[in-house]
């Protein structure tokens, strides 16, 4: 039994570090880029550094550098253009939404350079995140291909080669976040292809995670994919849980099983209940928890003590919490 | 009819910026800032009177975020540390630690002093609990439900206090109405448990809004006004309005916040003219899309001018025999609201 992260992780810890500050400054031209650069390395050390204190085994660079989910990718990706702010799915946050003008080209790696540095600023693994091809098509605006299929199946080659890359760096671990599925009407049939398309030939660990929406009819679906492991917010939608007996769990499972859009701390008590509804259902050398997405959403402080007491629950569970 | 408002927010002028800053570290105290909150609040109303906006608003001037206004004021909440709302834009987002009170009234001694300013009618301005709720962090109660409806009872309070001070136009607004279809009817039961009884007339503004999830419900809404924006969605609404009966009054945005540019007020009547083919005049107010703070205070007051000036005009024409467009489709064969 792992502990793990999504993704992201706060920029933000008031008194420690912030990247409010240099990017403010870079916008304004009293930062170089390469000054902008090391601000990002700074505060990337320190939330490894802090994810390891914590205890985390699997951890993320917490994507410092990233606005949104989809940002990093379309602006690595001719053909895109980032617009106007949209609503995050059910949240009070917003991303820009990419607008697709001409068939989408990756020129070159995206985003091996700042894993290639996280890794060697972590004393343990590093876990890849990109967007899932399925939810990076939904979140964006179509004007080439105007049907969803080719577009979402064109997004999946670029970030199967992005990943190829990622794993030729060292990434032995490669998640694709795909929120998209369960939120609203989704086309799970199409989001499993391109999935499979994205997961084309990777040696490595493969996982797909979905988060904020309800997975009843998608998760059989998601068991079928070349995915290793799936991910599955029990947090938001707590129905999940049942989904996923209903589903047969026959990969490794991640569970989100921490609120990380709420501050309220879980108890250890709250968790082992959290572990042991899926005890049936996984064996422990096959499941991975965690929170049930990125930890950006919380205050810093709240963030770190949830990542402490999932750590906690994880220890005492194992000695005997049963 | 078509009676000009506006949605509450306006830009705070430059010295008041300054001066909440430096409010905030501690170089002025808080009877300075309250005095420089009065005098804005002062000009707003002379402007609004000058532009000959019929239903005025305070414009907030002492306000900083809709939700965390409020949740500084009541009990029950405490401030976060900085979380992200996009790009590198951060807030403090408030907790609910404990049970929420409301010690006092919070928005009725500024209405009271709107109001003295004015003999027109100054609108009560309040955020609604599913917003309150949706927008803050939950540490007490057992469910978002719980949440929300144990602050509709304060926002109630807060309306009903508004009433007895002579309010007769009370706002609740909802932005965040739209973000979970499968909690819309609880957004619905709150508020209306905040309008039950009231007496004034209520309405609420609803924006950023995922239409196809609001859109069937809002003739649902407890409200006897629902205030959408129009123009930065080139009135694109209207279609789905057309062909019904919208059994409540209407509030229609006719310029857009988030843009520079000033409308015309060709366009702007033009658009009126497009809406009422779909809306009776008598149903219909007018106002900008949104609250304007983010505009500077030249480009506000432009935006209201033009309000004031299309509305006028085509009150006018209504009036003075320029014969009414009527809808292409006849009354008796309009389909049922819903």
């Amino acid at each position: 039994m792992l502990t793990t992260v999504v993704g992201n992780y706060p920029k933000v810890a008031e008194g420690l570090y912030s990247t409010i500050g240099p990017i403010a400054k870079w916008e304004r031209q009293e930062l170089t880029d390469a000054q902008l650069e090391e601000a990002f390395r700074e505060v990337t050390r320190q939330v490894i550094r802090e994810q390891e204190q914590a205890g985390v085994d699997l951890v993320t660079d917490g994507q410092i550098r990233w606005d949104d989910l989809v940002r990093p990718l379309a602006r690595g990706v001719t053909g895109f253009e980032v617009n106007g702010l949209s609503r995050w799915f059910n949240n009070n946050i917003y991303y820009r939404r990419p607008i697709l003008h001409k068939a989408p080209a990756r020129r070159k790696p995206i985003l091996v350079e700042d894993y290639r540095f996280a890794a060697g600023a972590a004393t343990r693994p590093v876990k890849a995140v990109l967007p899932g091809p399925y939810t990076f098509a939904v979140l964006s605006e179509d004007r080439h291909f105007k049907r969803l299929r080719p577009f979402a199946l064109a997004l999946a080659e670029l970030l199967n080669a992005e990943a190829r890359d990622l794993e030729r760096a060292g990434a032995a671990f490669i998640q694709f976040d795909e929120p998209a599925i369960g939120c609203g009407k989704t086309d799970v049939k199409l989001a499993v292809e391109a999935l499979n398309v994205a997961l084309g030939g990777l040696k490595g660990t493969t996982a797909v995670v979905a988060y904020f929406g309800a997975l009843d009819g998608a998760l059989a679906a998601l068991m079928k994919s070349k995915a290793d492991v799936v991910g599955v917010d029990v947090v938001s939608d707590p129905k999940n849980l049942a989904a996923l007996r209903r589903a047969k769990v026959t990969k490794a499972l991640a569970l989100g099983c921490v609120d990380a859009r709420n501050t309220k701390l879980e108890s250890v008590t709250e968790l082992h209940a959290r572990f042991k509804a899926v005890r049936n259902l996984v064996p422990a050398d096959r499941l991975y928890v965690s929170p049930n997405c990125g930890l950006e959403f919380l205050p810093h402080t709240q963030a770190q003590a949830k990542l402490t007491r999932l750590v906690e629950a994880v220890r005492t569970y194992r000695t005997g919490g049963r | 009819m078509l009676l000009t408002t506006s949605v509450g927010s306006l830009p705070k002028p430059e010295y008041l910026t300054a001066a909440r800053s430096k409010a905030r570290k501690g170089e002025i105290d808080r009877a300075e800032l309250r005095r420089l909150e009065e005098q804005a609040t002062r000009e707003w109303i002379a402007i609004q009177e000058e532009l000959g906006i019929d239903i005025v608003v305070d414009g907030e001037q002492y306000r900083g975020d809709m939700v965390a206004y409020f949740a500084e004021h009541f009990g029950g909440f405490k401030e976060s540390e900085l979380v992200r709302s996009y790009g590198n834009r951060y807030y403090r987002k408030p907790i609910i630690v404990g049970k929420v009170t409301r010690r006092r009234p919070v928005t009725v001694a500024w209405w009271r002093f709107a109001q003295s300013l004015t003999t027109r009618p100054v609108k009560g301005m309040l955020t609604g609990p599913y917003t309150i709720m949706d927008w803050s962090f939950n540490e007490h109660y057992p469910s978002r439900r719980a949440a929300t409806l144990a602050i509709a009872e304060l926002v109630r309070e807060e309306a009903k206090d508004l009433e007895r001070a002579g309010a007769q136009y009370l706002q609740i607004d909802e932005p965040a109405i739209s973000t979970r279809p499968e909690e819309m009817e609880l957004a619905i039961e709150a508020l209306g448990r905040v309008t039950k009884g009231l007496k004034a007339k209520t309405l609420t503004h609803i924006c950023y809004g995922d239409f196809d999830t609001i859109g069937p419900k809002l003739h649902r809404l407890p409200v006897d006004q629902v205030d959408l924006e129009f123009a930065n969605r080139n009135f694109e609404l209207l279609e789905f309005f057309r062909g019904r009966r919208f059994p409540k009054e209407i509030g229609l945005g006719v310029v857009d916040v988030h843009s520079h540019r000033i409308e015309s007020v060709d366009e702007v009547i033009a658009n009126l003219h497009k809406a009422l083919k779909v809306f009776k005049p008598e149903q219909v107010y007018v106002d900008p899309d949104c609250g304007l703070k983010t505009r500077t205070p030249q480009e506000a007051t432009e935006k209201l001018r033009v309000v004031v000036q299309a509305a006028r005009e085509v009150r006018e024409q209504l009036l003075n025999g320029r014969p009414r467009r009527r809808a292409s489709v006849a009354t008796s064969a309009r389909r049922p609201y819903s």
